[in-house]
């Protein structure tokens, strides 16, 4: 019996251990979670051409993504109709049908059954092909980013991420022609469920000085004292945290969003020269996350590294494993030298041989192993840094934290984790749409602060 | 970068002293030696690197990666050195107790290039990584280099490292090859 109440504790800001543990609990999370809510799939980006496909996952199911011959994107489960073997091999490609290496059985890129091998002399020409398609997935994009979703009821691409969409276009569409994906996707196992590495580019800007302290102190440049935690920063000062309806949340330090990158100087001109364009389309506050790094996650395993341009992808492989892809992102009208600049950077710092990236698995391991214990899974977890610090705020939606150092996000987090595991249909979890932040009760903590701040100001 | 062209294979003598020179290499790697590998065997215009490569059908045009595509390693001299230099930082946790990294290097065969100090060799290497209590990870690949004579050895110029497997089966990659 899982009691999503007990297991996620909204009022002392607590998780029990065995959501990174029990095999019940991840079982529910396949059906409740990447059953129903809408997963990254690719990038527009990779799929231009009739026939381009890319084979990826959601969940534990495999998954391919094509670009149909009308010009619309489809999806559909990578598993024959007839006896079940897959009907794709490659990482990527362009492709008229994929045909199953079993019995031949050929699908077009819009996943119908075309062709049956002997289909008149042993079906006796008495099978209902139209019926034996692949199992198809909904598709949707937003920005060039295209996500699947295997329930019908679930809501549009575009509410599911909601206030998210808002920040996202900050960089996906505030600058020039927005962005592009740059693959191949790295990837590696790291044997951790899947939440850890999500609720930490959730919210952890906590971390950040001390594991990465080694990587912080080699790199330098703005956010080397951050290393070791050993100057004295007015945290409350340099950024923000925020989390939303649907549990996406991000953390942004101002000023800092190429910091991580060493050879910048194409990517610092960019900045420079579209910071004046966003704040004339997006407005001032959007124009300041724009220069910020941001560490996010949408919801449930899609998280990346704004600034530093990371984009990665935790694909669950049971409780205890996964798999991460990343990608990089680049604006699209950079020039070929720029982009080149930041896929590297951004692999040097967070790809699977990253100077930052080698600092994570080790926590996220442990994190998740140490619960074999049974006593040890018995405890908690806390996320309780900066409760109260946190409210609505005249510019920016959805509940913003005090810094980028605190736990708001994660809060967010694991109460929609809360919520979606619980909740039967994606009807139960609308009906609550108003009463979402109520678990944040400070509704005057950025009224009182900015109100402050104003009179300190006048003095 | 890599596009030296390998001619005629080397003489058993030149063959036998490349051999060594990787067993040295080794040695340093393994040892945690990363300076003194960096100071005496890594040439300044070094170029290293490990690029993703897909699974593709076989019918696939696409070109094989470059170096301006998306690597796992993608280095320069200074860039190398700053792995190097965080290594020493004492503040990688990870590295507090040390991984134990073993290297076996096979299937050395070595080439000459148009230029008479520069060589190319191709080699296979299995390395291992054992840290913690259990922890246990294997990298299978073959790398292909560009060595240079210089007055006391050997240094290596370029290093394009080729992992067979398409998921790398660790946390990270944050080894030397």
């Amino acid at each position: 019996m899982i009691d999503m109440d007990k297991l996620v504790d909204l009022d002392k800001s607590t998780q029990s251990k065995q959501v990174f543990w029990d095999q019940d609990i991840y079982d529910r999370e396949l059906e409740r979670i990447f059953g129903r809510c809408w997963l990254f799939l690719a990038h527009e980006s990779q799929l231009e051409k009739p026939g381009d496909f890319f084979s990826t996952k959601m969940g534990e199911d495999g998954v391919i993504v094509v670009r149909h011959t009308d010009g619309s994107l489809k999806a559909f489960v990578n598993s024959c109709t007839h006896r079940g073997n897959s009907v794709c091999s490659a990482d990527s490609g362009n492709t008229r049908s994929f045909v199953c290496n079993y019995h031949g059985w050929v699908y077009g890129t819009d996943g119908a059954l075309v062709d049956v091998p002997l289909k008149e002399k042993c079906y006796h020409d008495d099978i209902d092909m139209s019926a034996m398609g692949l199992p198809s997935v909904r598709v949707e994009s937003y920005r060039g980013f295209v996500f699947g979703c295997f329930d019908e009821s679930a809501p549009p691409l575009a509410d599911f991420l909601g206030d998210w969409g808002w920040y996202l276009d900050t960089w996906m569409v505030g600058a020039g022609d927005g962005v592009e994906l740059i693959g191949p996707p790295m990837k590696s196992i790291l044997k951790c469920n899947w939440k850890v590495p999500a609720e930490n580019f959730v919210g952890d800007g906590y971390h950040v000085g001390w594991t990465h302290a080694s990587a912080l102190e080699m790199l330098g440049g703005e956010l080397g004292g951050l290393a070791g935690n050993r100057a004295d920063m007015p945290f409350d000062d340099l950024g923000i945290q925020v989390t939303m309806r649907h549990g996406h949340g991000f953390g942004v330090i101002d000023n800092a969003a190429i910091a991580i990158h060493k050879k910048r100087d194409g990517y610092a001109k960019f900045m420079q020269e579209t910071t004046p364009g966003v704040a004339e389309k997006m407005g001032g506050p959007r124009a300041a996350l724009y220069n910020g790094h941001w560490n996010c996650t949408t919801f449930p395993n899609c998280s990346f590294l704004y600034g530093t341009n990371i984009f990665k992808v935790w694909h669950p492989r049971g409780p205890h494993e996964i798999e991460v892809w990343s990608w990089v992102i680049v604006h699209k009208d950079m020039d070929d030298e720029t982009k080149r600049e930041i896929v590297k950077e951004a692999a040097r710092s967070f790809g699977t041989a990253g100077t930052l990236e080698s600092d994570d698995g080790d926590n996220m391991v442990n994190a998740t192993h140490n619960n074999q214990g049974r006593y040890t899974r018995s405890n908690t977890m806390d996320s309780r840094m900066g409760v109260g610090y946190e409210g609505p705020h005249p510019d920016y939606p959805g509940i913003v934290g005090s810094s980028f150092v605190g736990e708001t996000s994660y809060r967010g987090f694991y109460r929609f984790y809360q919520e979606i595991m619980s909740a039967e249909s994606w009807d139960a979890i609308r009906a609550k749409d108003s009463q979402w932040a109520d678990c944040f009760p400070n509704k005057d903590y950025w009224k009182d602060r900015l109100a402050a701040k104003a009179k300190a100001g006048e003095q | 970068m890599h596009t030296i062209e390998a001619q005629e294979r080397v003489s058993m003598q030149l063959h036998y002293d490349v051999t060594q020179h990787y067993y040295q290499e080794a040695t340093l790697l393994q040892n945690g030696d990363f300076s003194a590998w960096l100071e005496s065997m890594v040439a300044r215009d070094i170029h290293y690197w490990m690029p993703v490569v897909e699974r593709r059908y076989v019918k696939d045009k696409r070109q094989e990666p470059t170096p301006n595509d998306m690597a796992i390693f993608n280095d320069d001299y200074d860039e190398v050195k700053q792995r190097v230099d965080r290594l020493g930082t004492g503040t990688v946790w990870m590295e507090n107790p040390p991984s134990s990294i073993r290297y076996l290097i096979t299937n050395v065969e070595a080439f000459h290039t148009d230029k008479a100090d520069e060589f190319v060799v191709l080699s296979n290497f299995a390395i291992i990584r054992n840290r913690a209590q259990l922890e246990h990870s294997e990298h299978v690949g073959c790398r292909r280099d560009v060595l240079r004579k210089v007055d006391n050895g050997y240094q290596l110029a370029r290093r394009k490292i080729t992992l067979d497997a398409r998921v790398t089966e660790d946390k990270n990659l944050y080894i030397f090859f």
